[in-house]
């Protein structure tokens, strides 16, 4: 019997060898796995863009501009971030809405712009779209909603039906809970970091909860996210721990 | 890999004939398996079951067509899992996982090719042994009078 486990593990030793061999070599780099990602990535974002581009009016002006400018450069330099990666784009549209498109491009509308009462709210708006982009959750949520063949097909140029799916899987539908939560707890993270009170965050959730709750507005930005008072629960949990 | 220690008394035409099918059903039906590592385990475990009241020698080669298998399946499930779950994004793709599907299409080879020549073999009467698996065998499968 004990000749039957030594020869055994014998096999399991081969076979943990083998693989632990293999691991060795850079296969990512070999099969050049992230280079044909971000170049879908980057094709892909150009072609979102585009199609809001088209839909809406981009804001000039620059005191705005410079506005949500300087606090997305705070940000990105206390955590580190590539400012260069980062392609803010703010539309004239009274839909309360933020969102991210792959290849870095984060827009945001002058709807949800208006209703944020201060600085450490729309940073928190800031903080939670830059998680997503940095965490590449653009990417996962159209792969898982609308299939990786059909990305690879029609990075180059979507047709209607292409473009008005992921369209509105970006936009309109909520990325699962466990990346909502994921980009929450990166927002802190980086609102910390900035010295931007993360309480900012759950502030702005409850008042865009209240505007809900009045019938005034159906604010989309939170509307199309899961549990809100849950969200702000954890948020200022976290927010806690973290000062 | 070939150690004939073992020794049974009269294997007929028949008896080689049913042992070297016990390989050629792993082989057969791993075509498909491709998608699901458990078919030809289950093609073997079938194929086991119904020889079971044949001879000492059918039976033997059975249970270690069986045993292969079985180690087959475990690690081939293994990638078969580790695939959906990057489907679901619950891993990312790394050098780890490209690793380990190379090396499981290794030892698939590696295994395909011991089938085959185990059929061969057992075709010809020969009492083909594997490495560890022979002794496996010896240990589970008891001769009956």
């Amino acid at each position: 019997m004990k000749k039957i486990g030594i020869k055994g593990l014998l096999l399991v030793a081969l076979f943990l060898g083998v693989w632990f061999g293999f691991s060795q070599i850079n296969w990512m780099k070999a099969f050049r796995v992230e280079q044909v990602g971000s170049k879908v990535s980057k094709e892909l974002g150009d072609l979102y863009w585009k199609y809001f581009k088209g839909q809406d009016e981009e804001v000039c002006d620059s005191t705005v501009v410079q506005h949500v400018d300087s606090l997305l450069n705070r940000i990105c330099t206390a955590n580190g971030i590539d400012t260069a990666t980062i392609k803010l784009h703010i539309l004239s549209d009274s839909a309360i809405n933020a969102f991210s498109l792959p290849d870095g491009h984060l827009v945001i509308y002058t709807g949800l712009l208006n209703v944020t009462r201060s600085d450490a709210q729309l940073c928190g708006v800031l903080c939670h779209e830059i998680a997503h982009l940095e965490k590449g959750h653009a990417m996962k949520k159209l792969i898982k909603e609308i299939g990786l063949a059909s990305l690879l097909s029609n990075a180059t140029g979507g047709n209607g039906d292409f473009m008005i799916k992921s369209i509105r899987t970006l936009t309109s539908t909520a990325y699962d809970r466990n990346l909502e939560r994921k980009a929450d707890a990166q927002a802190v993270q980086y609102m910390t970091k900035a010295g931007i009170d993360p309480d900012g965050l759950a502030q702005l959730l409850e008042q865009l909860d209240q505007l809900q709750a009045s019938g005034i507005q159906i604010p989309t930005w939170i509307s199309t996210h899961p549990d809100n008072a849950e969200r702000i629960g954890a948020i200022r949990t976290l927010a806690k721990k973290r000062t | 890999m070939n150690n004939p220690t073992h020794r049974f008394d009269q294997i007929n035409e028949s008896d080689r004939e049913k042992a070297s099918n016990s390989y050629l059903m792993s082989v057969i039906f791993i075509t498909f398996a491709l998608p699901l590592p458990i078919v030809n385990l289950i093609a073997t475990f079938v194929f086991g079951v119904a020889n079971r009241r044949s001879s000492n020698f059918v039976k033997w080669h059975c249970t270690q067509a069986l045993l292969s298998q079985f180690s087959l399946f475990v690690i081939n499930s293994v990638a078969f899992a580790w695939t959906v779950l990057l489907l679901f994004h619950v891993f990312t793709i790394s050098n780890g996982f490209i690793g380990y599907v190379l090396t499981i299409i290794a030892f698939n080879i590696w295994e395909f090719l011991a089938t085959v020549i185990a059929a061969i073999q057992t075709r010809k009467g020969v009492h083909y042994r594997w490495f560890f698996y022979g002794d496996l065998t010896d240990a589970l499968q008891k001769p009956t009078p």
